[in-house]
């Protein structure tokens, strides 16, 4: 486990997308800052009138810009990349010998990519708070609500946001590492992974199919919101958690059956 | 090839259980409820007789009313009142606090955002957190002012109801359907069905909590429809006062804040405080008290209340009737405005906009016919009048 996480976060590819992540709220700011006339309220991505007020909603913001695309563009590699990648290089077998077994190596993969959705999704929450800090003032937080919380607990609930996040993109993770295990071309299974977490938002966008919305995994991903009311309103997170359980079960399941009896030739 | 075929047993069994999963929680949440049985006059009573003062909850509405989704910006849209057509479509989550009644707030959850309500005493504050608005509203000091005498009122809730049942009896069936669970309490469920086939709605049904008797959710079946045209439901409640905090409402910095009063307040207030007495009024609101309550009053005359303002006239009675707006009523450049020509289609005799509940018709000389009636009755109405 520990030199799989080494294995990932020693790569260039890695933290190449991190930096990439980290940008988005630097670039945010820096336009913000650099904008001569202020920014209309409704204009623009949510939160971003806010921002030249307090800079702890630089994080939101840009939370709500990576949601859709950039995240799960490195999700979609990182977890593409489990099972194929070692098959690509040709390593999968040399681990298999080792008296490890099929089923740990996946479980290892899968681990290995939620951890590297906890940090991607923090490097855009710290990386937004830093900067906000470094070019705006920093204050009291006004929730959607319009109540005002301080800022102990607006970073509390930045983290629980990043949580939040982390959890929403567990069930992406479980259907690459599924796709993972059907090929061995690597970069086949990145697209792929990327092209079901974007027909599912196009789904998710279509009014006509409002009875499959709730089973997408991509539903809940900006209901991230809902954790800043006053009083926090939980059922999203629980609905999000739920569902993003069963897709785990169901692709780790099928991810099980597929490299199990697989013959591995490379 | 057995040993693949056991590996494969996971695959099937999980996502089995998922679904199985899936499809019993819900059915445990709707498992049958049998309470004591009740006639539509109690349960009635029952709604008069509630006595909820706190309760924090959230509740849902969601319409099918066949509406065109209307524009939501560009010139000619008043911005408030296209907000509050938003609010009448499509589906909406709000959280509902209230204790006691001068403590209530209520928050529309939006994607993203939200709307807020928050009446502490006299204060009234509205908040949009899309654009960081806040309006501040006052109302007018009524501690000192005296209450109109509520003798016509002072009947016991179950008298009342059974007053009133015999009033809408002509018109409506009312009766009571099957005792059913909303928002995780046992609920009777009054069914209000019209007795006639001209009007659009087919039957409104009211689930009230059978411990407190709480309306907890409405639904408004249209004619030849399968999903509720219209519903409001309690999705959660819990009728524990709510944190006093949530009550205390100040609006952010950097929000935009407007402040209102109401138009004539003071003046209100002042009349109050003399002690004059409005008597046309007071007289006029007795008496329509007296008739409701002596169960004098029918549907039709209650719908014929509309026609005490000028030149409103009301056409049938109960369900089927239709209400006219005298010609000008719409002016000409808003007949000739774009947004009316979107939401509305082209029908002989003017414009018609038709929902699953209620249609309207404008005329070419500016008429408005409404009703919850099909739209040859309209145009009948229009020819004729």
């Amino acid at each position: 486990m520990v030199s799989e996480l080494t294995v990932l976060f020693r790569r260039r590819r890695t933290w190449a997308m991190l930096l990439a992540l980290a940008a988005v709220p630097v670039l945010i700011a820096v336009a913000v800052r650099l904008a001569t006339s202020p920014v209309a309220p409704g204009r623009g991505p949510p939160f971003l009138d806010r921002v030249t007020q307090n800079g702890l909603f630089v994080a939101i913001t840009s939370m709500v810009v990576c949601i859709p695309l950039f995240l799960p563009l490195t999700i979609g590699v990182v977890a593409g990349d489990t099972i194929a990648g070692e098959a690509g290089l040709g390593t999968l077998r040399y681990l298999l010998v080792a008296p490890a077994g099929r089923v740990r190596l996946l479980i290892v993969k899968f681990a290995g990519a939620a951890v590297f959705c906890l940090a991607a999704t923090l490097t855009v929450a710290v990386s937004g708070a830093a900067i906000g800090a470094a070019l705006f003032p920093i204050g009291p937080v006004a929730l959607l609500s319009g109540d005002t919380i301080g800022v102990g607990e607006s970073v509390l609930r930045s983290l629980l946001i990043a949580g939040y996040v982390t959890i929403s993109l567990l069930g992406l993770s479980a259907i690459g590492l599924f796709i993972s295990t059907l090929t061995e071309v690597p970069v086949g299974a990145m697209a792929a992974t990327i092209v079901v977490s974007v027909v599912a938002q196009v789904l998710d966008a279509l009014p006509q199919l409002d009875w499959l919305h709730p089973w997408l995994f991509s539903h809940y991903w900006l209901d991230f919101a809902d954790l800043l009311r006053q009083p926090l309103e939980w059922t999203s997170f629980g609905n999000n958690a739920l569902l993003q359980g069963g897709y785990l079960l169901v692709f780790g399941a099928l991810a099980y059956g597929r490299f199990v009896t697989k013959d591995i030739l490379s | 090839m057995k040993r693949r075929l056991r590996s494969w047993l996971p695959v099937a069994v999980v996502p089995a259980v998922v679904i199985v999963g899936v499809l019993t929680v819900p059915l445990q949440a709707g498992a049958a409820v049998d309470l004591p049985d009740k006639t539509p006059a109690q349960v009635l009573a029952m709604i008069g007789d509630s006595n909820v003062k706190a309760l924090s909850g959230t509740i849902e509405q969601a319409s099918e009313l066949g509406l065109p989704s209307l524009p939501r910006t560009g010139s000619g849209v008043d911005a408030s009142a296209s907000s509050a057509l938003e609010l009448l479509t499509g589906t909406h989550t709000a959280r509902v606090y209230l204790n006691g009644p001068d403590n209530i707030r209520v928050q529309v959850m939006d994607r993203l955002a939200e709307r807020d309500l928050v009446r502490n005493a006299s204060d009234i504050w509205m908040y949009n957190s899309k654009d960081n608005t806040a309006v501040h509203v006052t109302l007018p000091d009524t501690t000192g002012m005296t209450r109109p005498p509520e003798d016509g009122l002072q009947q016991t809730p179950a008298k009342l109801a059974e007053r009133m049942l015999a009033a809408i009896d002509p018109s409506t069936a009312v009766t009571v359907g099957k005792d059913t669970r909303v928002a995780g309490r046992t609920a009777y469920e009054l069914r209000l069905t019209p007795r006639t086939d001209a009007t659009l709605v087919g039957e409104v049904s009211i689930a009230v909590d059978s411990e407190t008797g709480m309306p907890l959710r409405v639904e408004v079946q249209a004619r030849g429809q399968s999903a509720p045209a219209f519903s409001l439901a309690f999705t959660k409640v819990s009728l524990e006062a709510p944190n006093s905090d949530l009550f205390d409402f100040t609006p952010p910095a950097g929000a935009k804040v407007e402040e209102k009063s109401l138009p004539d307040a003071s003046a209100l207030h002042e009349k109050a405080m003399s002690g004059a007495k409005m008597p046309a009024t007071e007289g006029e609101a007795k008496k329509l008290v007296e008739q409701m309550t002596a169960g004098q009053m029918t549907a039709g005359q209650l719908t014929n209340g509309a026609g005490m303002l000028p030149g409103v006239t009301v056409d049938g009675t109960g369900w089927a009737s239709v209400v006219e707006l005298p010609a000008g009523t719409v002016s000409a450049d808003v007949l000739a405005s774009p947004l009316l020509a979107q939401a509305t289609e082209r029908v002989d005799g003017g414009r018609l906009l038709s929902t699953a509940l209620l249609t309207v018709l404008v005329t070419a000389d500016g008429r408005v016919f409404a009703g919850s009636v099909p739209a040859a009755r309209l145009q009948a109405a229009a020819v004729g009048g």
